[in-house]
């Protein structure tokens, strides 16, 4: 997937995005400190803002095969089970059941099942939509600080599943977090927004360790500081 | 005790009685039907579509959600009296004619409950549906789901204004007995007549009606105490 020249302006805020280049199958991260646009982006790219300018070349990825989950996602009005076979329902999927009690037994979810997802914990809330996003299988997920109310133990089984899921049955992740942990552990490649641009894209630990431009540089010695006081 | 069962059983066996039921039930039914119907197409249109005048259209909507029924029979009377405009349909003193009314006076009830409603459920499950690939069809079919407890309430909230309505039907139904008679008329008669005590037993009829309608409304409601999606 190429951004190419993509602008869109919310008040005061401008997202400009000159060039970025999203490879097939990798795990990219999007860093920045709050209000830096990952969150802008990640809405262009799922089509749920239109650009004021410049465009997104898909390369043939159906929209349909494109899925996001948010730090707050929302849940349907129905069950656990019921919220996650949704995007197999619209699918006309008929739904693995077996698989999605596994789904629920690894994170401890199972003996909520029948239960309303309006009931969950914030935490919870976030393990169901990451469940509902891969089970369905897409092509790109884009998870936008999904993981930020989770316990450390949840958040490693599912860093394990994704590397493992990426051993076999590659797809492409865009992963935004300010935890840079999770970046350093998954990503492939790494891209650093600042003020609504990309200041640095490219290899994760060449972007993140070896930065020579000074905001970067900044931004990743706050992180450091601030993952040595935790 | 046995004045009590003296008074049901002379209340019951009263023809009259049960016509006022049969006829309360019939109009309210209808009137409610055509309403909802009406009420949940505009609501949930008005909130999907701009157009200039859309802030006037829904100031009328909310007046019109507390104009009095006198004036609304009023209107319908001048509208199907015999030298109205549609007085060749003669439906003056007939149920089609209540039902008109009944509809005139519901529908911007229910269409702007629903139009609340939809202003604040509609942006999330939209980009919810949007996350996870709806078609457009699949999305409207989905925000229905999502504001069946709303959709439900409303109705309710149409029928129990239905049933509980007495001016207008009045001057449009002309309260014929045993035909175009309902319980409210019946009690405005009963105590025109000075017959206090089977007004009263009516009377309580329509507040037990009122209280089961309450409980399913209340029923209706109890899942919105748990969602924290809105």
């Amino acid at each position: 997937m190429k951004i190419t020249d993509l602008e869109k302006n919310v008040e005061e805020f401008c997202l400009r995005i000159e060039n970025l280049d999203i490879k097939e199958k990798k795990i990219h991260g999007i860093i920045g400190g709050n209000g830096s646009g990952k969150t802008m982006l990640a809405k262009l790219i799922m089509g749920i803002l239109e650009p004021d300018r410049g465009q997104i070349d898909y390369e043939g990825l159906d929209q349909r095969d494109i899925t996001m989950t948010a730090q707050r996602p929302y849940l349907l009005r129905r069950s656990v089970y019921d919220n996650i076979t949704y995007p197999l329902e619209i699918r006309k999927i008929k739904p693995d059941e077996k698989e999605i009690d596994e789904w629920l037994h690894r994170y401890g979810l199972y003996t909520k099942k029948k239960q309303y997802a309006g009931s969950l914990s914030s935490g919870e809330r976030q393990i169901l939509s990451f469940i509902r996003a891969v089970i369905f299988r897409p092509k790109l997920i884009i998870i936008d600080e999904t993981f930020s109310n989770l316990q450390p133990d949840t958040v490693a089984l599912i860093e394990e599943w994704i590397l493992k899921k990426q051993e076999n049955d590659p797809i492409t992740y865009i992963l935004i977090s300010h935890q840079m942990s999770h970046i350093i552990r998954l990503c492939d490649k790494a891209h650093v927004m600042y003020r609504g641009s990309i200041l640095e894209s490219g290899n994760c630990k060449d972007v993140l360790f070896h930065s020579k431009i000074p905001e970067v540089v900044r931004y990743m010695a706050d992180q450091v500081i601030r993952m040595e006081s935790v | 005790m046995n004045r009590i069962e003296a008074l049901l059983s002379q209340v019951f066996t009263d023809a009259g009685t049960y016509d006022s039921i049969k006829v309360t039930f019939q109009m309210a039914f209808f009137s409610t039907g055509i309403s909802s119907f009406l009420g949940i197409f505009w609501g949930l249109l008005l909130e999907r579509i701009r157009f200039p005048g859309k802030g006037i259209v829904i100031r009328i909507n909310r007046t019109l959600m507390g104009v009095p029924p006198v004036v609304v029979g009023l209107v319908v009377y001048l509208l199907i009296m015999r030298r109205g405009p549609l007085g060749s349909l003669s439906l003056l003193y007939t149920i089609p004619g209540m039902v008109i009314a009944q509809t005139l006076i519901i529908t911007p009830i229910i269409c702007g409950m629903i139009y609340s409603y939809a202003v604040k459920a509609a942006p999330g499950v939209r980009v919810f549906a949007k996350m996870m690939g709806a078609s457009k069809r699949q999305t409207d079919l989905l925000l229905l789901k999502e504001m069946k407890n709303e959709i439900y309430f409303a109705i309710i909230t149409g029928f129990g204004r239905s049933i509980s309505e007495v001016g207008a039907v009045m001057l449009v139904g002309g309260n014929i007995k045993g035909y175009t008679r309902t319980m409210t008329t019946t009690i405005s008669l009963l105590k025109s007549q000075g017959i206090f005590q089977e007004g009263v037993v009516l009377g309580i009829l329509l507040l037990l009606m009122a209280f089961v309608l309450q409980c399913l409304t209340d029923f209706f409601r109890k899942d919105d105490n748990v969602n924290e999606n809105y």
